[in-house]
């Protein structure tokens, strides 16, 4: 061994061990993020045809919803129920699915379980459409309205470049624990929703994002405050016409469930699912991962592939 | 007789208990989601029934309407003592009288002046310059917007602060409802009369709001009187009789001359063709979306008596009084995109008008209702001028009228179908671009029919590999 090479070697190893060292302290955006000491996989990605059994081993493999919820703590789920569309149009989050989780928050003693979604159509109208407010309050949830700036209060975005600052609703910023419980849809403006863009239910004013550019304003939504666990919805999804679906709208029988503590990596995989089927992967994956975020490339990070 | 006063008092406060207790389910059934007592309400005002007798009647409405005219012709002014909210609204007010004077109320003659107001009312109305009635139809004057939306309704409140001077001032000179039922009341066979046994006190003529009774020629007025029945609670020694009257021939002369002229203009009204009602008002300026079931500017200008009940009930808030934008509609409605977008799925505003200026529509009908038609100022966009990714208004149109389509530089950009577009105004209201947004929608003179959105079956694509990633 000569000099150059002991000085690689050395050089290499200190990198690799402040890459290490990094991870351990969630500073590196490379790192693969540990949930804890058990390795956990990053990202579980369940087939299946039942989107609540589905749901079940997700978490298990995942160690259980116990990881996130503990007793006594509020519990924010965030669907997609932005609009007045049937369960059968797939424009929002499986009611089914919704109920599901609500009951398993409340089985592990969540003290309340809070539903809401600033919403596209009118409020009440997409809350009752969509199923998703009986299906919650039979559940045991509060569902809660998000049509008024009275809910909301102004936050700032720390780092963001974009966009500064935005109102977040109370019950957002208050929650202990957020899931993300969003649905995968075509989305004409931003090519695909899934976990960072329906974030964009959670504050009041989006005219904003449009206005500065939604790839660069989407990812900043999460500086805040992160969501704990996002649970992504794709067991039909709209691959044309979306985010309402028209009368000419393709599906795609996915059927799938993808379960991430990281909502880069989350909406990486789910645009994987589009991409396959010829929607262009929308550019503000990359820059979320830019900028810290999570991670985007799925090779860097343990994916587990269930059925169920 | 100590007990026949007590029957006599528990009637009038028997009469109070209704009108307010109407009132009062007036104005909390506003404060419920969705107010079906007020649309019944509504259908039992008289002077919205007249409005809507001009805008074609329906024969539940002429059943309605017969009902109420004998009635009134038998019974007299009931309609205004017993039913009328703003009647009710002013018996409460003009009680505070007492705080200002002595004397509580005193008669008044008939004079030429008391019908200026409501004929004239009355006569534009049916010529079709509805601003006026619409302004003063009490059912409108109370539950409509402010004619300086979103400010309060001050004509309204003159009108409460002149009952508290002057009673039921109001009904008399300047009501045009009021005036119809007084033509028709004007020698009503029952009625209340004061037979020989009065003592000339004076109670009733003081207690008289509508100032109907005159203590000196102890006579009342069944025109004028809005049976409030006030007068039988104080006489002293019951000499307020209700019963059968047997007017005079010159008193019947006159009722019936009165009531044939009503007839006359009731029925020119009903048969006055809209073409000839549209030329009184002409198109502003810049036309502002109106709401579906309008038809056209022509036939809301008609018939709307602004009682604003779709403005209140628009669950998007989309419709306010016109006032401040368009001078030339008045007061009536119009969706303002810019506040809320008319929403694809309801029918709600044209349900419930009052008087047929919103004709009710299926929801078949609705969805292909064009009330407008969206303009794209491309140059505008954020899309162009900024290069980033919006598409907000595709994702807002109901009807995929505007759409997402690729373009060669790589990013995808709004696309217009005319035919599509039914002028909701939610792609207006989405677009990020203030103040003016770069897609909005401007109304139309005449309403039109949209092509139906693509109907074709959806798609369903079956994935290739169990995971893509």
């Amino acid at each position: 061994m000569n000099r150059r090479t002991f000085l690689k070697t050395l050089a290499g190893s200190a990198l690799a061990l402040g890459l290490d060292l990094g991870s351990g302290l969630g500073l590196s955006p490379l790192a693969p993020r540990r949930l804890n000491a058990q390795n956990f996989p990053d990202l579980v990605a369940v087939k299946g045809s039942d989107l609540t059994v589905m749901f079940d081993r997700g978490l298990e493999a995942l160690g259980g919803l116990g990881q996130f919820i503990k007793k006594g703590q509020t519990v924010l789920v965030k669907p997609n129920m932005g609009w007045a569309v049937t369960p059968e149009g797939a424009a929002n989050t499986n009611p089914a699915l919704l109920a599901h989780i609500i009951k398993n928050a409340l089985n592990l003693g969540a003290k309340k379980v809070y539903v809401f979604d600033n919403t596209c159509d009118n409020w009440k109208d997409a809350y009752r459409v969509s199923g998703l407010e009986k299906a919650a309050t039979e559940a045991g949830a509060t569902v809660a309205p998000a049509n008024s700036d009275g809910y909301f209060q102004k936050i700032d975005l720390p780092g963001a470049k974009t966009l500064k600052s935005t109102q977040f609703h109370e019950l957002f910023l208050e929650a202990d624990v957020i899931l993300n419980v969003p649905v995968l849809k075509h989305h004409g403006g931003a090519k695909m929703t899934a976990a960072m863009k329906n974030l964009m239910g959670a504050i009041y004013d989006r005219h904003p994002l449009h206005r500065l550019g939604l790839d660069e304003t989407i990812p900043e939504l999460t500086l805040h405050k992160k969501p704990n666990l996002h649970i992504v919805d794709a067991a039909r999804v709209m691959l044309s016409g979306g985010p309402r679906g028209r009368g000419d709208s393709r599906y795609l029988a996915s059927q799938m469930l993808i379960v991430s503590p990281d909502p880069v990596a989350t909406d990486a995989a789910c645009a994987k699912i589009l991409e396959a089927n010829g929607i262009i992967v929308p550019r503000y994956i990359e820059l979320a991962a830019q900028m810290g975020i999570g991670v985007a490339d799925l090779n860097q990070l343990s994916v587990q592939r269930l059925s169920a | 007789m100590p007990d026949n006063k007590n029957r006599r008092r528990r009637l009038a406060v028997f009469r109070r208990l209704l009108a307010y207790g109407l009132l009062g389910l007036l104005i909390t059934g506003f404060l419920w989601p969705r107010p079906v007592m007020v649309e019944e309400l509504a259908r039992w005002q008289f002077g919205q029934i007249l409005a809507h007798l001009v805008s074609g009647a329906d024969h539940w409405l002429i059943v309605q309407l017969t009902l109420m005219i004998v009635l009134t012709w038998l019974l007299g002014r009931w309609f205004c003592g017993f039913i009328c909210p703003l009647g009710a609204l002013m018996d409460l007010t003009s009680r505070l009288r007492g705080l200002f004077f002595k004397q509580k109320f005193g008669p008044t003659p008939n004079a030429p002046r008391q019908i200026i107001v409501p004929l004239a009312l009355l006569l534009l109305f049916w010529l079709g310059v509805t601003a006026p009635f619409g302004l003063l139809e009490p059912y409108s004057l109370l539950i409509a917007k402010s004619l300086w939306y979103p400010g309060p309704n001050l004509l309204l409140i003159a009108v409460i602060i002149l009952a508290i001077f002057r009673g039921r001032y109001f009904c008399d000179h300047l009501c045009p409802t009021g005036f119809i039922l007084k033509i028709l009341a004007k020698s009503a066979p029952f009625h209340l009369h004061i037979n020989n046994s009065c003592l000339g006190c004076g109670a009733c003529a003081r207690v008289c709001r509508a100032s109907c009774v005159d203590g000196q020629t102890q006579t009342l007025d069944p025109g004028r009187c809005l049976l409030c029945l006030d007068c039988l609670a104080v006489c002293p020694n019951g000499s307020l009789t209700w019963g059968r009257i047997k007017a005079n021939a010159n008193a019947r002369r006159r009722a019936f001359l009165g009531r044939l002229t009503f007839g006359v203009l009731a029925m020119g009204a009903y048969f006055t063709p809209d073409a000839l009602r549209a030329k009184t008002l002409g198109p502003p300026s810049s036309i502002p979306i109106l709401p579906p079931g309008a038809l056209s500017l022509a036939h809301l200008n008609a018939h709307c008596s602004f009682c604003h009940s779709c403005v209140r009930l628009c669950p998007n808030q989309a419709l306010v009084p016109s006032e401040h934008q368009h001078p030339a509609l008045w007061n009536r409605p119009v969706i303002d995109a810019y506040q809320g977008f008319c929403q694809y799925d309801c029918v709600l505003c044209a349900g419930v008008c009052p008087t047929g200026a919103l004709v009710p529509l299926s929801l078949e009908t609705k969805r292909i209702t064009r009330i407008g038609t969206a303009l794209f100022e491309r140059d505008e966009c954020v899309i162009i001028r900024n290069g980033t990714s919006c598409g907000a208004c595709a994702e807002l149109c109901p009807t995929g009228a505007v759409s997402m389509v690729p373009t060669k530089a790589g990013r995808d950009e709004p696309v217009l179908q005319d035919n599509l577009c039914v002028g909701c105004g939610a792609c207006q209201q989405a677009c990020p671009v203030r103040p003016i947004s770069a897609i909005r929608v401007t109304g139309l003179l005449v309403q039109q029919t949209a092509d139906s959105p693509v109907k074709i079956k959806t798609l369903d694509v079956t994935m290739t590999e169990d995971f893509p990633f």
